[in-house]
């Protein structure tokens, strides 16, 4: 029904044989992975499969123990790389919003802009009141975090993370935290997002939103990928048994 | 009807009597009744007007010491605190060295190795070109000395902030410097406000070992006073007397604050 071929670009992410180890657990295990620019790829998989892991490694917030990851031409496993500059570029969204509580939603936006980006106070300000006005919530400009319920700090996170203008949008179970009657808000910020056309990596479970918006899915366990294909043909014929078990599991 | 509107006031006066009573900080009360005889003891006895007189100006120098001694542990401490929390290994070890020697050695030790071997090596070593005061030696001694608690103090409020703090800033492109300036310690300090307020006020009454290095001090001006009129009596009643009032004063303020905090 909906016709949502898109153009892609180029690749803006190439990881190869990503692996990641704490200690004796392999959470990541030999992962090779491309995204185009402007692609929306969900990653889901049962708990433990490391879908966490590889998304939390793209931006340096786990430092990789072997492979190569290389975001718009620039090897971010290479010694002596700005890991500074590159996160400003990849913004991520965390199941747990980690709002500055100490800091008003406007606040909140305006930190980084103002402290990486260097912008000026005017500028920054505008930007987020923008922002907020985007994700639903202009009027909430002032309010602090422990003012607002789930589903708006998230909505703030995500424009926290816009603000920096980013390439690459993660978002690492973004709805998991939220109560139900607030998932929906939050996703309609991010299927706007995907037709923006920004390039966005999403571990979540949310099948409406991926069948929505997903250009492909990948189902991950034990630390590498099982399955990669379409929405489509991951709901209609999915040639993994792994794949079927854990759909059948999530599906109700 | 009348006796209707008279009696139901009257009820919830003696409802609201009862409650309010348990929360009346008695201590408080009976300090102020305690101060009040005190100050009429006092103001009537010539013998203690004399010790008033004597002792008053050591009390100037009390607060002086404790306020710069402080404020030099305050950024010690943050030093110390952050290279605690560090992830390089030099600077963990340097840190938790000061620490760990600093906490196991008496404050007057510290204070009498500051003004009579440190102060001197350095004296020697610059050939007269750095030299200290006794007041500078205590105050940097108390400083030293109270850097040790205040970093372990900062630690632990640096680590009671959620890791997803750290990260969430990180993430947005900051440094960790930046991230623990705009986000980390904004949110630590806020915590550790009260155990700072009671390290201020144990500084206030470790301040009279200074006295060991001859600095006329409250305690030290007490001293004299006893030793010049063999008024012992009077003399360090009225010392207790005004190290109390300082101290009572901070305490107040200190519940004062965390109240404030801990509402907002």
């Amino acid at each position: 029904m909906a016709e949502k071929k898109k153009q892609l670009g180029d690749r803006i992410i190439e990881i190869y044989d990503l692996r990641k180890h704490f200690g004796h657990v392999e959470a990541v295990n030999g992962v090779t992975l491309h995204v185009n620019r402007g692609e929306v790829v969900v990653i889901i998989g049962p708990s433990g499969s490391g879908k966490s892991t590889l998304l939390r490694c793209i931006n340096h917030l786990e430092t990789p123990t072997s492979g190569q990851i290389i975001i718009d031409g620039v090897d971010i496993t290479a010694k002596g790389v700005d890991i500074n500059a590159l996160r400003a570029e990849i913004g991520i969204v965390f199941q747990q919003f980690n709002l500055f509580p100490h800091l008003t939603a406007l606040e909140n936006i305006t930190l980084a802009q103002r402290v990486v980006r260097k912008r000026r106070r005017e500028e920054a300000e505008r930007i987020a009141h923008e922002l907020l006005a985007k994700v639903g919530i202009p009027e909430k400009a002032d309010a602090y975090p422990d003012q607002l319920s789930g589903g708006q700090q998230q909505r703030v996170a995500i424009a926290r993370a816009l603000a920096m203008q980013p390439k690459i949008m993660l978002f690492d179970e973004p709805t998991s935290a939220l109560d139900p009657e607030m998932i929906k808000e939050v996703l309609d910020v991010m299927l706007e997002l995907a037709r923006e056309g920004m390039t966005m990596l999403v571990v979540s479970h949310e099948m409406g939103f991926a069948r929505a918006a997903a250009d492909r899915m990948i189902l991950m366990d034990e630390g590498v990928i099982v399955e990669e294909t379409t929405p489509e043909e991951l709901f209609t014929a999915p040639k993994h048994e792994r794949t079927k078990q854990f759909l059948s599991k999530i599906l109700h | 009807m009348t006796e209707l509107t008279s009696a139901t006031p009257e009820l919830g006066k003696a409802k609201k009597e009862r409650i309010s009573l348990a929360d009346v900080p008695w201590w408080v009360v009976i300090i102020i009744l305690i101060g009040i005889y005190v100050t009429f003891a006092v103001l009537s006895n010539e013998r203690y007007i004399e010790a008033f007189r004597f002792i008053l100006p050591g009390v100037k120098i009390t607060m002086q010491v404790t306020v710069l001694a402080y404020a030099l542990a305050l950024v010690i401490g943050l030093i110390a605190g952050l290279m605690r929390v560090s992830k390089n290994p030099v600077l963990y070890a340097l840190s938790t060295l000061y620490v760990e020697i600093i906490r196991g050695l008496p404050m007057l030790v510290i204070l009498l190795y500051a003004g009579y071997v440190i102060s001197p090596a350095i004296r020697d070593a610059t050939h007269r070109a750095i030299t200290f005061s006794d007041l500078q030696e205590g105050i940097i001694g108390l400083a030293i000395g109270y850097g040790a608690y205040l970093a372990e103090v900062y630690r632990a409020g640096i680590e009671s902030i959620h890791r997803g703090q750290m990260e969430a800033a990180r993430s947005l492109g900051m440094t960790y410097m930046q991230a623990m300036r705009y986000v980390i310690l904004p949110q630590a300090i806020r915590r550790i406000l009260p155990p700072l307020g009671n390290d201020f006020i144990a500084m206030l009454k470790d301040s009279s070992l200074i006295a060991l290095l001859a600095i006329p001090d409250l305690l030290q001006m007490g001293r004299l006073f006893v030793s010049r009129t063999f008024r012992a009596f009077e003399g360090y009643n009225s010392v207790a007397l005004l190290y109390l009032v300082m101290t009572l004063f901070l305490s107040l303020l200190v519940r004062t604050i965390e109240r404030r905090w801990s509402v907002g």
